[in-house]
């Protein structure tokens, strides 16, 4: 009765990963391209802070210029987990669906992260880590950095995609100079 | 020490008159035309529904509420955390408004979002006598939205509320039509066996209750804001812009579950207080409860806000649209859901201790009637029981219910299991003591009670202030019940410990256990009754009262206020 629906669901969880994994990993294909790629830290000359509340951004704008590479040191002030996210709209609908997998497979909960159930392994290679170099998950207190380049211009949205809060309105826009 | 006491009590003055604001009410005799049938009702400056009041939290409130009807009247701000004297309950909070009176209702408001107010005399309220309330936040939303839009719903019934409530006393299904048919029976009993299909129907009738009880009223048409399905509200938008849509449910008997084909919805707050966000396809809003959501249609088209009832006897519709005049299509209504015998559950005989509610988890799957005791339901054979098998589920519903809703894209239905406080509104601990409650009635004589006993036959229920109550709700009829508690907030247990939801208004489905706590910080007197109409009318109603607290002196202080220098 119950094994086959964990066979769907681990199932559907690659498949998402799998194409999710051509769509961010900056560097040149897919949706990527639009948003920029992974900085390096002797490029930035400027250092923007985010502070996550439940659930906002503070700022909720942030203008740069194409191809400028930005330090973000992004803080979690609230009291639930918050991700910060760099992307386009398509990408971060896309990694919703994860986020909701993340939700239902216990690896979000609230205000924590489960990291034993984010490093399982999902069969085929996959996981639910979260490591991909253009967002970080926090949880309440934490903080992290993210270099960033922004290569060009594009309709590009800094986001969380904890389920609802995007919705929400948990989302900042990047206005291009 | 005087001039000081002087000085410090204009200091307190002068903020509150910052922020005071006057607010004037007139309730009248009005004509509500559903494009089918115009029918005297009451209204609000001339209206019904009356206008949306808008408040800002932290400003003191006049209201001045003129009465034009030839009887008397009360308006209760429904979820608003007041003193009890203003809470609009005739003969609980003060005697309520003669004809051709004035009253002034005067409080601080203390919290923000989405509530309502409306009569509680007689059946003014079913007759139209309800509006809104949007109390904007001190601080920012924690939530974005470019438009917001009331949608407050009503079921519209063309017969006088004291005709309805005579009928019901006489024939308590003179308004079911979805009662079972002889033919059904036959089918039943082709499927089931004669023998099991005939037990079932005498333990039915055993239970002073019929199969189809989903709705006890029915024949209403169903009006958003006014304006019933063929009027169609409707509310403009430009494409990619959020809107917040306050969901309101001011019907007198009706459950609707509503949908907005083509866009998912995100709950961000029930009752007036915010929800951590969950994106759903379809909500069941209880009678009195409201729920925000926000959606974000991108495309230049209208779409149609479908609320369906319950029990699929009627529904309300409106739409979004770009432009006014713009329809998208009306879905057709499904099938009416049907009781299980495990939506019985509770009836007496059984051994409910370990229903349902939040602690079935460890119910067989299969066996849906596990957990009750069997040896008391001395001729009923459960063996012979048709069940559906593998139903939808929801820890709100009984196990094996057949009214556990489902969405009809076949997406995320909301349940209360998925409500979480935003931010927690107490410390969490625990409740000094719990207080059973058991929803009674019988529906052949068309009763309704708390543990057997109504309201005219009552003892209050006593609460100490400062204490924290646990309220276990057991229902024992096969009708929703939403429980409202005035003056404090009910801590629904969706067992999230600290991030369990603040309502107003609880609902407990048939043969369920609920529990909710609630932190008693108002002292006084209040109401605390099913806000289904005619269930409220026939004595499923307790009064609270609220022993100690600052309050029994704050009450007296505006006779004392002159001499209270004196006494330091």
């Amino acid at each position: 009765m119950i094994s086959p629906r964990l066979i769907v669901a681990a199932t559907a969880m690659s498949i998402s990963f799998t194409a999710f994994g051509g769509g961010t990993h900056g560097g040149g294909h897919g949706h990527g391209a639009n948003a920029g790629e992974p900085g390096k830290a002797g490029d930035a000359n400027r250092t923007v802070s985010i502070k996550m509340y439940d659930n906002y951004y503070e700022p909720e704008t942030i203008a740069v210029n194409p191809g400028e590479t930005v330090r973000f040191v992004v803080q979690n002030k609230g009291q639930l987990v918050h991700e910060f996210n760099i992307g386009t709209p398509d990408v971060h609908e896309a990694h919703q669906k994860e986020m909701m997998m993340m939700v239902e497979h216990g690896a979000i909960q609230g205000g924590k992260l489960n990291h034993d159930m984010m490093e399982m392994d999902m069969g085929d290679g996959q996981s639910m880590k979260h490591d991909d170099p253009n967002s970080v998950l926090l949880e309440p207190g934490e903080s992290a950095e993210i270099i960033w380049t922004f290569s060009k211009q594009g309709n590009i949205e800094f986001a969380c995609n904890v389920p609802g809060h995007y919705q929400a309105g948990m989302y900042g826009d990047v206005n291009f100079n | 020490m005087k001039k000081t006491l002087v000085a410090g009590a204009l200091s307190l003055l002068i903020p509150a008159i910052g922020l005071a604001a006057e607010y004037n009410l007139t309730v009248d005799r009005v004509k509500i035309d559903t494009g089918e049938f115009v029918k005297e009702g009451v209204g609000y400056n001339g209206k019904s529904p009356g206008p949306v009041l808008r408040f800002k939290e932290g400003e003191e409130v006049s209201i001045n509420v003129t009465n034009n009807l030839d009887e008397m009247t009360s308006i209760h701000w429904h979820g608003l955390i007041l003193p009890f004297e203003q809470d609009g309950v005739p003969g609980i909070s003060f005697p309520g408004i003669k004809p051709g009176e004035t009253f002034t209702y005067k409080f601080p408001i203390t919290q923000s979002g989405t509530y309502w107010f409306h009569s509680h005399s007689g059946f003014q309220e079913p007759e139209g006598a309800f509006g809104s309330i949007i109390i904007e936040p001190e601080g920012r939303e924690p939530f974005r939205y470019d438009r917001e839009y009331v949608v407050q719903l009503t079921d519209k019934h063309p017969h006088s509320s004291e005709r309805v409530m005579r009928n019901l006393k006489v024939t308590p299904d003179y308004y079911n039509r979805k009662q079972q048919t002889v033919g059904e029976f036959f089918s039943d009993a082709s499927e089931n066996g004669f023998l099991s299909t005939v037990k079932e129907r005498l333990a039915w009738g055993g239970m002073r209750m019929m199969q189809a009880d989903v709705e006890d009223l029915q024949g209403f048409t169903g009006m958003i804001n006014g304006k019933s399905p063929k009027q169609n509200w409707t509310g403009i938008f430009e494409p990619g812009e959020r809107i917040r849509l306050r969901f309101i449910n001011s019907s007198a008997m009706t459950y609707f579950d509503i949908r907005i084909p083509g866009l998912e919805m995100t709950v961000v707050q029930a009752d007036g207080n915010n929800v951590q966000p969950v994106n759903v396809d379809e909500f069941r809003i209880g009678v009195a409860e409201t729920y925000d959501v926000i959606v974000r249609p991108k495309d230049e088209q209208a779409y149609t806000i479908f609320a369906e009832s319950k029990g699929r006897s009627g529904y309300a519709r409106a739409t979004l649209a770009t432009e006014e005049g713009m329809e998208a299509a009306v879905p057709e209504l499904r099938e009416p859901a049907r009781l299980t015998m495990a939506d019985m559950g509770g009836m007496s005989g059984m051994d409910h201790g370990d229903m349902p509610g939040m602690d079935h988890g460890d119910m067989a799957e299969n066996d849906e009637m596990a957990g009750m005791d069997h040896s008391n339901m001395a001729n009923m054979d459960h063996g012979s029981m048709a069940m559906p098998e593998a139903g939808p589920s929801d820890p709100f519903y009984a196990e094996g219910s057949g009214l556990v809703p489902t969405a009809a894209n076949g997406g995320k239905f909301l349940s209360y299991a998925d409500l979480k406080a935003q931010k927690p509104l107490y410390e969490q601990r625990e409740p000094a003591r719990e207080i059973e409650l058991r929803l009674t009635g019988n529906m052949e004589r068309y009763t309704w009670s708390i543990n057997g006993v109504k309201y005219e036959d009552a003892d209050p229920i006593r609460l100490k202030y400062g204490e924290r109550v646990r309220f276990k709700f057991v229902n024992e009829t096969m009708m929703t019940h939403p429980m409202h508690l005035h003056g404090m907030w009910s801590i629904l247990d969706v067992g999230a410990g600290q991030w369990n939801p603040v309502k107003h208004t609880v609902s407990v489905q048939p043969g369920t256990t609920v529990y909710m706590e609630t932190e008693v910080d108002a002292s006084g007197q209040w109401a605390f009754h099913c806000h289904l109409t005619y269930h409220m009318a026939a004595g499923m109603f307790r009064k609270v009262i609220v022993e100690g607290g600052p309050e029994s002196t704050q009450a007296a202080s505006s006779e004392q206020s002159s001499n209270a220098g004196g006494d330091v």
